[in-house]
């Protein structure tokens, strides 16, 4: 259960996709000009994380190594116009104003990485714990990004008025400048926090040690 | 050598055999519903175009206009005689090609223009769409809404006669110009219709 949580952990501070791997950026900060695009394109990233690295897991010993990155794309793509399709179906607004990049989730380096890093190699369970953890730690940062972008570059928070009729939204966060800089601080918080969470864990271990002593 | 490659293209062609039968599944237990959202969203469009209308007849129109695609024209009837024609219309903008649909009426004006695609930037371009996002606040006027009532023989040319959305040159224009190929073949149309009747 430990070693679960430990994994489950990883994703969501530690080894955070966007803000420690740094990996799938594009269409990262492409999305996160409002909350509910963000929401959108975190649980479709999480879907197909799921069940790609579940699958890749469960046949992982007959997968041969030399024509695992094919089989891989094809296992992402498949997942990937499933969820394609069903937001089309169901939610077609939201689909709508994802544009591209729902189909671009088929070669986003997130899950081909974790796939190719984790999943080929882990147990089923270890694999589902990942990708939950990942998938987490994905949607928590579009959604931090795009709240603060969309409510200081349109003055709204997922579509609703919040900010006084007399603010001028300022463009800028709307703009591909102010993402970098918004995802610029998330990174240096992200930054700080692991610093003082490694911090606050040496202490504890350095008073265990001294109790022993 | 050969034998390991066969064995290698059989198990990513059986991978590709499941993965593509899993797709066709899910195609066909959606393919119906995204027909009927699009169809929806279309008729929703029209009626809201010509309240009055009790059908539409397709119509086949050619664009003036070379960058401007006509996908579907309607004639909106009530009592077998015409109200307009509506002109469903695709040019390129921003983030690809844009979809709107044009409704002119029998008096040379247009009824309005509706956005039915858009892939801008969000926040940008995307406030084409909009509901909220006024090019005049005092007078709550969206950008597709200041189309409504605008006589076709305008100039159509943003920042003169059309209000451009803030930051979003490059949409406005390439959206104006989708209406303004529109009006000049309902223009045409209503030429035909006054002298062929």
């Amino acid at each position: 259960m430990k070693r679960l949580w430990n994994i489950f952990k990883q994703g969501i501070i530690f080894e955070n996709p966007l803000l420690m791997l740094m990996i799938g950026l594009c269409s990262a900060l492409a999305v996160t000009t409002s909350v509910s695009n963000a929401v959108g394109m975190g649980v479709a990233m999480t879907f197909v994380m799921l069940c790609s690295e579940i699958m890749i897991s469960a046949f992982r010993k007959v997968i041969p190594n030399s024509v695992r990155i094919p089989i891989f794309i094809v296992i992402i793509a498949a997942f990937t116009t499933i969820i394609d399709y069903v937001m089309q179906a169901y939610f077609p607004e939201l689909s709508k104003s994802m544009g591209v990049f729902i189909p671009l989730i088929v070669v986003n380096c997130i899950i081909m990485g974790r796939v190719e890093a984790f999943a080929y190699k882990q147990k089923v369970p270890d694999a589902i714990v990942d990708s939950l953890g990942m998938g987490l730690g994905y949607t928590w940062v579009m959604v931090g990004i795009a709240a603060l972008r969309e409510l200081l570059g349109n003055g709204t928070l997922a579509g609703t008025q919040v900010m006084p009729a007399s603010f001028q939204p300022i463009l800028f966060f709307t703009m591909s400048p102010g993402g970098f800089l918004v995802f610029a601080l998330f990174i240096s918080f992200n930054i700080w926090l692991k610093g003082r969470m490694a911090k606050a864990q040496a202490a504890k271990a350095g008073a265990a040690q001294e109790d022993a002593a | 050598m050969i034998k390991q490659f066969a064995k290698l293209g059989l198990i990513l062609a059986a991978f590709a055999g499941v993965a593509c039968a899993g797709l066709a599944v899910v195609y066909v237990a959606t393919k119906d519903q995204i027909a009927a959202n699009a169809g929806k969203q279309l008729n929703e469009s029209l009626k809201d175009l010509f309240a009055e209308a009790e059908e539409f007849a397709p119509e086949s129109l050619e664009s003036p206009d070379p960058a401007v695609a006509f996908q579907a024209a309607y004639v909106a009837r009530r009592g077998g005689s015409p109200l307009g024609i509506a002109i469903k219309a695709s040019g390129p903008s921003y983030g690809g090609d844009s979809v709107l649909l044009v409704g002119v009426g029998l008096d040379r004006r247009l009824v309005g223009v509706r956005v039915l695609e858009n892939k801008d930037t969000p926040g940008l371009g995307a406030n084409a769409a909009s509901p909220t996002s006024y090019v005049d606040k005092a007078a709550k006027t969206t950008f597709p809404g200041q189309f409504a009532g605008k006589p076709i023989s305008e100039a159509f040319e943003v920042k003169k006669d059309v209000q451009a959305i803030t930051a979003s040159t490059i949409t406005s224009r390439a959206l104006t110009k989708i209406v303004k190929a529109a009006g000049g073949a309902a223009g045409s149309w209503l030429e035909r219709l006054a002298g062929g009747k």
